[in-house]
């Protein structure tokens, strides 16, 4: 769960000094968005984007051809110019959740993975992040997902997952969500099975409720709170 | 005028058994026939009977290595294979032979015009199954055997697949996702809520088969009237462009309200009003040529009349 195992290790970088092209270059070829900007010894120092390039290029770039002139003075653009300064960056150490709540906080797309010394050591994007997740999930595998609803006291999930082993049934994940009813919790096990029938119905004969997949909602609010 | 409809059926399909704990059981084909033999429409079938597949076909889409293994996990006596989903005897390989053998049968009747459809009774079911790979209760993909038979034996340019198994047939979409000449529709729940978790509305088929697999995923609690809304929308058209030379139907009755592999609602005239569609569908476009075969569908109770209904329609197209 940490960084250093989800990130992209073969970052690729620019200069401070290279010119604008370079870096547009770069990104239409590796499909990246983002580029983190290192000096010698590998260290970082800033971070430039698509959209960084975009809003330093003349609007003629966009609506016809710009004429050498208008070319030359562009390529003359460095990417220091451009970049953004002393960008928000995270340890390898961090975790997937902490890389998580970063980048919604910053409102970026990736973040620049530097260690202690200061060095660059790779980088994370949501693209890596939803990778990540779509793992957890375990919804790259073909499997059923239930939804149940118990009460929050001790030991409904052992109850659950008893059952589920009982019938022989591997689990891809299970979430535990908050439901809209106080003192209540929403289970969903993503089970690697299509033969869902027998489970079924031995949950419910445990007492529990399964929820209408159209009331699922893995991030509802408490309604009481 | 009644069709000429074969219907494949015979009591070796119920030897491959899935213990005592599993759905898909040798009982539901019985449970087929007694539906159509109660409503007098036997005598108006023309009998198919099961006979072993040439390797060469099960090899048109399957690696022959994934084949061997199956036949000597069955010799072994395994009886789960690939998955715990799939519970198998020593007489599955041989089984499933039989099923897809029987499948290309039916279709050289009515590719000869001796038949005008077909309706194949058949376990076990197969449209989960990939090239490599049992799932979901399925061995050999029956249906996309029985495609690439078709097109190699006659000529013809394009099939179209019809899935209404309530469950995505996976193994059908990836084997034909890059080929232009195959068409694959499925309807069935949404793989959110259902296996095998794919089939989302975005998945519409790879490079030169891009455009030619379409999935519309159905919200749990759906039934009849929203699965007719959306087989007007997204079938038809497309096959009215596509026009398929044959159509080739994955019937699972698993959608049905009291089928409880699944929170789709459809009732019994739900079922038949999609296998008319599709029948007018084939006699629009395919010459009435039309091959249906058994995919899922366990509720013992509701097959009976479903199967009759569905034969019915083929016989009166």
């Amino acid at each position: 769960m940490f960084v250093s195992n989800s990130m992209t290790r073969k970052v690729i970088t620019v200069e401070p000094d290279d010119g604008i092209f370079k870096a547009q270059e770069l990104m239409a070829e590796n499909k990246i968005r983002h580029l983190p900007v290192t000096t010698s010894g590998n260290r970082l120092i800033g971070v430039v984007t698509d959209r960084d390039i975009r809003s330093a290029l003349p609007y003629k770039f966009f609506k016809s051809t710009p004429s050498e002139a208008e070319k030359n003075n562009v390529a003359e653009l460095k990417i220091k110019d451009i970049m953004t300064k002393d960008p928000i960056t995270i340890s390898p150490a961090f975790t997937i959740q902490d890389a998580l709540l970063v980048i919604q906080d910053a409102r970026v797309g990736a973040l620049p993975v530097v260690k202690e010394d200061g060095t660059l050591t790779g980088i994370i994007s949501v693209r890596d992040l939803l990778r990540a997740f779509i793992n957890v999930l375990g919804i790259g595998e073909p499997g059923t997902l239930l939804c149940i609803l118990v009460e929050e006291k001790v030991g409904q999930l052992k109850k659950i997952v008893d059952a589920i082993t009982e019938e022989n049934i591997s689990c891809g994940s299970v979430l535990v969500a908050r439901y809209w009813e106080k003192d209540k919790r929403a289970v969903f096990p993503y089970l690697l099975t299509q033969n869902v029938v027998y489970i079924k119905e031995k949950l419910t004969r445990l007492g529990f409720t399964l929820l209408d997949p159209m009331e699922w909602y893995l991030d509802q609010l408490p309604k009481n709170e | 005028m009644s069709n000429r409809t074969g219907f494949l059926y015979d009591d070796k399909y119920q030897e491959h058994l899935t213990g005592n704990y599993h759905p898909e059981v040798p009982d539901r084909l019985p449970a087929v026939y007694k539906g159509i033999q109660e409503a007098g429409l036997l005598e108006q079938l023309t009998l198919v009977k099961a006979v072993p597949a040439d390797l060469k076909w099960v090899e048109t889409v399957h690696d022959p290595q994934y084949i061997k293994r199956l036949q000597e996990a069955c010799n072994s006596g395994s009886n789960i294979f690939d998955s715990p989903d799939n519970q198998m005897c020593s007489a599955t390989y041989e089984v499933s032979l039989l099923a897809v053998g029987g499948i290309l049968e039916a279709a050289r009747l009515v590719m000869e015009g001796e038949l005008d459809n077909a309706f194949c009774a058949v376990r076990p079911p197969g449209h989960h199954a990939e090239v490599s790979q049992a799932m979901g209760f399925c061995y050999f993909n029956n249906i996309a055997i029985a495609a690439r038979y078709i097109q190699q034996e006659w000529d013809i340019q394009r099939v179209g697949i019809v899935d209404f198994d309530v469950h995505h047939g996976n193994g059908t979409q990836h084997i034909f996702e890059r080929d232009p000449t195959v068409f694959y529709y499925s309807i069935h729940q949404h793989p959110t809520f259902a296996y095998p978790g794919t089939g989302r509305e975005f998945e519409k088929g790879k490079d030169a088969g891009h455009g030619y697999t379409k999935n519309s995923p159905m919200l749990p609690g759906q039934g009849d009237n929203e699965y007719k809304q959306t087989l007007q929308r997204d079938l038809v058209p497309a096959f009215d462009d596509f026009k398929p030379q044959v159509i080739l139907v994955s019937s699972g009755f698993d959608g049905h309200i009291e089928d409880n592999m699944s929170d789709i609602k459809l009732t019994t005239e739900g079922f038949t009003w999609i296998i008319k569609l599709i029948v007018e569908l084939a006699a629009e476009h395919a010459q009435g040529r039309l091959i249906s075969v058994l995919e899922g569908g366990y509720s013992i109770r509701r097959l009976p009349e479903l199967a009759r209904n569905h034969v019915k329609i083929l016989l009166d197209a």
